[in-house]
Parts: C-alpha cells; sequence; structure tokens
C-alpha cells in the first residue's frame, strides 16, 4: 500500500511549579502506510524528530496496556490502532493522554487513582465457607468473559460516569470483580455482591456502553456489570435505589404490559425520597410532565402474566456464555 | 419503497415526553411513513429487565417483536433504550438459535405466536435519513436553520454496543448531523455528542446525572451551540427537563433549548407547533427559532 503523509495533532502537557497542567497542540508530520500503528509513528516522531515527546509503551503486542491514550476521540492502544482508521478527511489524527486520571507529561498520566479502584475490589481469591474445590468445564462459562483484561485504563478514561465522579470504582474494576464472583474457587462470593451493591458500586454504572466499545480486549465491561447487578440481587441485596428500580419492572409488566412511571420514583427511592424530590415534581408538572397514575392495560396482557409464570415455574437459562476455550 | 412500520414509542413517549410522539406522526405523515400501533406491544423492561429477569426480559422482546413480525413489518422507536433492548434480543435471537428455541418454546405455552426472527429494530431518524427520498425530505423544508448552530446529541442506547445496530452506530453513526445539515443548520462538534445525558441514574446518583447534563449542554454552548436534538425521549427529559436542576448542582447558568429531532424536523416543515408540542419544552427552543424564522 501506498505511503501517505499524515499530521500527528499531539497535546504536549508540562505540569508546572504550582501543580497545574499546561497544555499546548503540537503537529508532527509524518509518511506512513495505513496500517502502521500509531505506536510505530510515535516512534519514529520521537526517534527522528522530538525526542521530548513522551508517552508510556512496552510490548507493542496489546497485551502490556502500557500505551493507553486518547486517539482521534477515544482511548485506545496506540500499538493495536492503524493509523488510517483514525486519521480525519484531511489526515489529522489527534493524540492526547487518557481522561479521568491525572497527567505527568505529554501522554503519561498518574494510573493510580484507577488501580486503587481496582484494589478496592479485592483482586484476588480468598479462602472462605463458599471455596468449591470442584472446577468443571462450564466453571469457564463466566470467568472467561472477562479474563482478557490487560488493565490497561482504557475504558476508565472513556468512562462516563468516571468523568462525573471519581469515587466510582469504574468499569474494569467491576469486570474483575465479577471474575472473582464467578469462579468457584472464590470463598466468598456473597460477601462481595454485598461490597459491590453499595454506594459508587456496580449500581452506580449508567450503562452508557462506552467500555463495551472502547476496550481494546472485547472484555464488555457493561455486561459483566449487568450480571453482577443480577447476582447481586438474587442474593437478596435489592435495598438501594438501583435494585428497586430494577425490580420495579416485572411487576409493572406482568399486570398492565405498561410502566406505571407515576409509582415508578416512590418505588425506587421511597416516600422520604419522593418527598425530598417534590421540587422536582412540581418542576415536571409546570410543563405537564406527570406520568398518569392508572397506567394502560396492553391487549392479551394475560400472556405476560402466562410467560411469567411459566419462566418462575422452569427457569431457563439463557445467559450468554463465553467462547470455550480448549487446552492446547 | 413502502415505508410501513409497526410503531414503538416507548413509556416516556406515549406519557411524559408525549411531544416526541406527536411530532414523530407528524413528520412521519408528511414524509409518507405509515406508523401503525401495537395495540399488544408492552414495555420493553429496559435494562432493568435484563438484570432482574434475564429470560423474562427476552420473552417480553421477543413477543413485542413477534407482534411486529406477525404484521409483516419493522418495528421503527423514538427512544434509544427501547432501540437498545430490542435490538439487543433480536441480535441475540438471530445469532443463537437455541436461545431462540427456548424462548419460543415459553411463548408457544403462553398462547403467544412464536418469533421467526426475521425483522428489523429501527429508529425513526435512521428511516428519515436512510430510507426517506431525500429529495423529498428537503422538498418538505419550507423553513431552513439558516446556519442555526445545532448540537447533535446521539444518546448511548442509539450508538453501543454498536454490534447490535441494523444501521451506522458508534463512532459511524452520523444521521442526526446528516439531518442538521439537510434543514439547513451547522452541525456542532463537541465532545459530549456521544456521551451519556445520565438518564438511568437520575434517582440512584442525583448529582451525577445533573453534572453530566451540565457538562454536555456547557460542553456544546462552549462550541457554539444555539440548540441541541437528541433523537431519543429520555435523552430529552434529562437534557431539558433536568437543564434547570444540573444547573443549580454546577452553579452555572446553562440556558441551552434541546428538543427532539422530529421537532426541529417538524418546525422546519412548517408544522404546527401545538402538534410539535413546543410548549411543553422547559428550555423553551421557540425564541432561537423564531430567530432565524423557523
Amino acid at each position: 500500500m501506498a505511503e501517505k503523509t499524515y499530521t500527528f495533532r499531539v497535546q504536549r502537557n508540562k505540569v508546572t511549579g504550582d501543580g497545574k497542567v499546561e497544555s499546548r497542540w503540537q503537529d508532527y508530520q509524518l509518511a506512513a502506510e495505513p496500517t502502521t500503528t500509531v505506536l510505530i509513528c510515535l516512534e519514529q516522531i520521537k526517534g527522528h524528530q522530538d525526542g521530548t515527546l513522551t508517552y508510556r509503551m512496552s510490548c507493542r503486542s496489546a497485551i502490556c496496556g502500557s500505551c493507553a491514550m486518547k486517539i482521534s476521540g477515544r482511548t485506545r492502544l496506540a500499538c493495536k490502532t492503524h493509523v488510517e482508521k483514525v486519521a480525519d478527511a484531511n489526515g489529522v489524527i489527534r493524540v492526547s493522554p487518557m481522561t479521568n486520571q491525572p497527567i505527568l507529561k505529554d501522554m503519561v498520566v498518574d494510573i493510580r487513582p484507577f488501580y486503587n479502584h481496582v484494589l478496592k475490589i479485592k483482586p484476588y481469591l480468598q479462602e472462605g465457607s463458599e471455596t468449591d474445590t470442584n472446577v468443571g468445564r462450564s466453571s469457564y462459562d463466566q470467568v472467561n468473559h472477562v479474563t482478557q483484561c490487560i488493565m490497561c485504563g482504557s475504558c476508565y478514561s472513556d468512562c462516563t460516569m468516571a468523568e462525573v465522579s471519581d469515587k466510582f470504582v469504574g468499569p474494569a474494576a467491576l469486570a474483575k470483580a465479577f471474575r472473582f464472583v464467578s469462579d468457584p474457587r472464590e470463598g466468598k462470593k456473597t460477601a462481595r455482591l454485598r461490597e459491590l451493591s453499595e454506594e459508587n458500586q456496580m449500581w452506580s454504572c449508567c450503562r452508557c456502553a462506552q467500555c463495551v466499545e472502547t476496550c481494546p480486549k472485547d472484555v464488555k465491561p457493561m455486561e459483566a456489570i449487568v450480571k453482577l447487578r443480577a447476582r447481586g440481587m438474587q442474593k437478596g441485596y435489592v435495598d438501594g435505589p438501583g435494585p428497586k428500580h430494577a425490580l420495579a419492572f416485572h411487576g409493572d409488566i406482568q399486570k398492565t404490559g405498561d410502566l406505571n412511571e407515576f409509582t415508578l420514583m416512590q418505588r425506587t427511592i421511597g416516600i422520604v425520597g419522593t418527598l425530598g424530590e417534590l421540587g422536582m415534581a412540581l418542576h415536571l408538572m409546570k410543563k405537564g410532565k406527570i406520568p398518569s397514575p392508572f397506567p394502560h392495560k396492553v391487549e392479551g396482557v394475560e400472556e405476560l402474566g402466562n410467560i411469567y409464570r411459566i419462566l418462575e415455574e422452569n427457569p431457563l437459562d439463557v445467559e450468554t456464555k463465553a467462547k470455550e476455550v480448549a487446552p492446547e | 419503497m413502502s415505508l410501513e412500520f409497526s410503531f414503538y414509542p416507548g413509556c416516556a413517549g406515549k406519557q411524559v415526553q408525549k411531544e416526541a410522539k406527536s411530532a414523530a406522526h407528524a413528520v412521519a405523515r408528511e414524509l409518507g411513513i405509515t406508523l401503525h400501533p401495537m395495540p399488544r406491544a408492552s414495555c420493553c423492561g429496559a435494562v432493568s429487565l435484563r438484570e432482574s429477569k434475564l429470560a423474562f426480559s427476552l420473552a417480553v422482546a421477543a413477543r413485542i417483536l413477534s407482534e411486529a413480525e406477525a404484521a409483516g413489518r419493522n418495528i421503527c422507536t423514538i427512544c434509544n433504550t427501547c432501540l437498545q433492548t430490542l435490538s439487543h434480543a433480536n441480535y441475540r435471537f438471530k445469532r443463537e438459535p437455541d436461545v431462540l428455541e427456548k424462548i419460543n418454546g415459553v411463548l408457544k405455552k403462553a398462547g403467544v405466536r412464536p418469533y421467526g426472527a426475521t425483522i428489523k429494530v429501527q429508529h425513526l431518524l435512521w428511516v428519515v435519513t436512510d430510507q426517506v427520498d431525500q429529495k423529498l425530505l428537503k422538498s418538505k423544508i419550507t423553513r431552513p436553520l439558516k446556519g442555526l448552530k445545532v448540537a447533535p446529541f446521539y444518546g448511548c442506547h442509539n450508538l453501543r454496543p454498536s454490534e447490535i445496530y441494523e444501521s451506522k452506530a458508534g463512532d459511524e453513526a452520523d444521521h442526526l448531523d446528516r439531518l442538521i445539515t439537510t434543514l439547513g443548520g451547522s452541525p456542532v462538534s463537541y465532545s459530549g455528542s456521544r456521551k451519556c445525558c445520565g438518564f438511568h441514574v437520575m434517582l440512584s446518583d442525583p448529582t451525577e446525572m445533573r453534572s453530566m447534563v451540565a457538562k454536555n449542554c456547557l460542553d456544546a454552548k462552549g462550541e457554539g451551540a444555539e440548540l441541541m436534538i437528541s433523537p431519543c425521549t429520555l435523552c430529552d427529559m434529562s437534557l431539558n427537563a433536568y437543564q434547570m436542576p444540573a444547573e443549580k448542582v454546577v452553579g452555572k447558568k446553562i440556558d441551552l433549548p434541546e428538543m427532539n429531532f422530529a421537532q426541529l424536523l417538524g418546525a422546519s416543515m412548517g408544522l404546527d407547533a401545538a402538534e410539535l408540542g413546543l410548549e411543553r419544552l422547559h428550555v423553551d427552543p421557540r425564541p432561537v427559532l423564531k430567530s432565524k424564522g423557523v
């Protein structure tokens, strides 16, 4: 394939004496083939044009996770990203550091906030009463979804909840938590689910699915979060607004088919919480945005009741399963 | 091409955001799109049902999809979360025959027509930008936006996970940008356009939700946006009805009118403001529209 000249618009960052970050954009021109990786281009620029350009890298093979950075709007591994895929119509590729973590220099960020969240979920097997020594083939069905994670922090960098809350543990930590909850050898599965049901854990994910899109290893963290929530509710951790909201749906669908939005708030955050939201209710009422307390019944609503009853009597396992990995 | 759909407006479109539904009907009528009602369709259950009762959520989705399939039509919706929920189930039914068989077994026992996994789930925005004859669309624009700077807000569940959708999705989706251009407006590029409106954490994390609303709107305003549009009734609720509460959280005035894409489309077609429900919006878009003669 023919070479083409690309413009790398790179954010140069410097921490000044008073701890503030000074940012500017610097352009570098480089001829490359469309399938050359962004990392190879950065290496060329650093080697031949500007030795002061600073970024992390190591394996060049999407295994170590060091070279995660924001490339043309999204966090990606520079070693896994072809230039043509991220160049705009003018051949410009924007490169900047990961977000939601403090900048140290150029593309290098302090990854401690990310790792501290991961440490919070105790990323190791614990001994306890729930340890099962019988590890069958089906044990991998769920565990294998998330073991591909390389802790590059890309999902945390693009997480829309982490952007507004540094308390939220984030997608990678929760995917890791799911891996331990699903592992038969883990001794404290229930205790994990109890802790994950607390504030800023699994129920604070806003389900934007950006992590599913961003993850360079196809871990699909949000899918793991959805499954964690299901397991938490099955264990009876249903006190917070998140689970209460989730549980409100199936009752309504069986009874009328439609969601009763009028009582949804009270069922999610309780009477006291609802009173606290009275100002909001008045604000919404000004424009007639208060749902009817008498939801409409859909035709054939008895079918929904039948479906629900059949499934309660004969539960179906329809969870997605990881692809089986045969030993080599 | 026949533009006949089974219309699935979603719970918000039926009640709190009914202006979006009314606007959808109005623009569909003008563009030769027929939106047939789905009298048997229930709430899709959103991700909430998938979390609490996974098999039930798939069966509920299959029952909805089956109603449209029996009528020989694809589904068209105006709610991103309904779009994602139904697309997600449909994606699995089309790829996992064993799951479809199990769910159909339940439907049959419950007296519901089994689903054959033959239909598509579409968003009205995709229909307008990809299926309607663009010459016809242009001919209907009697009040062009005269370069009005409009921020497209796509909404997560219109985009991700991109693999499940039967149209351009993820970073590739450009429907709103194209529509704004067609209407004579100027699409604003800003970092929030594919981020989260916060709707689904409105009650569990109210401060964070309001911060998201403020961030997205201020970001768009910072890039010069005079108006914001979204294809989703839930994003509309967050970005418009919750904009003033969001101002209180961040201590900054925002004042960026936001409306459903069908409302803006209808306005530039010169349709009646009452039919488009413009008076139901907390941050009123009428002054800025008026300034451009719309």
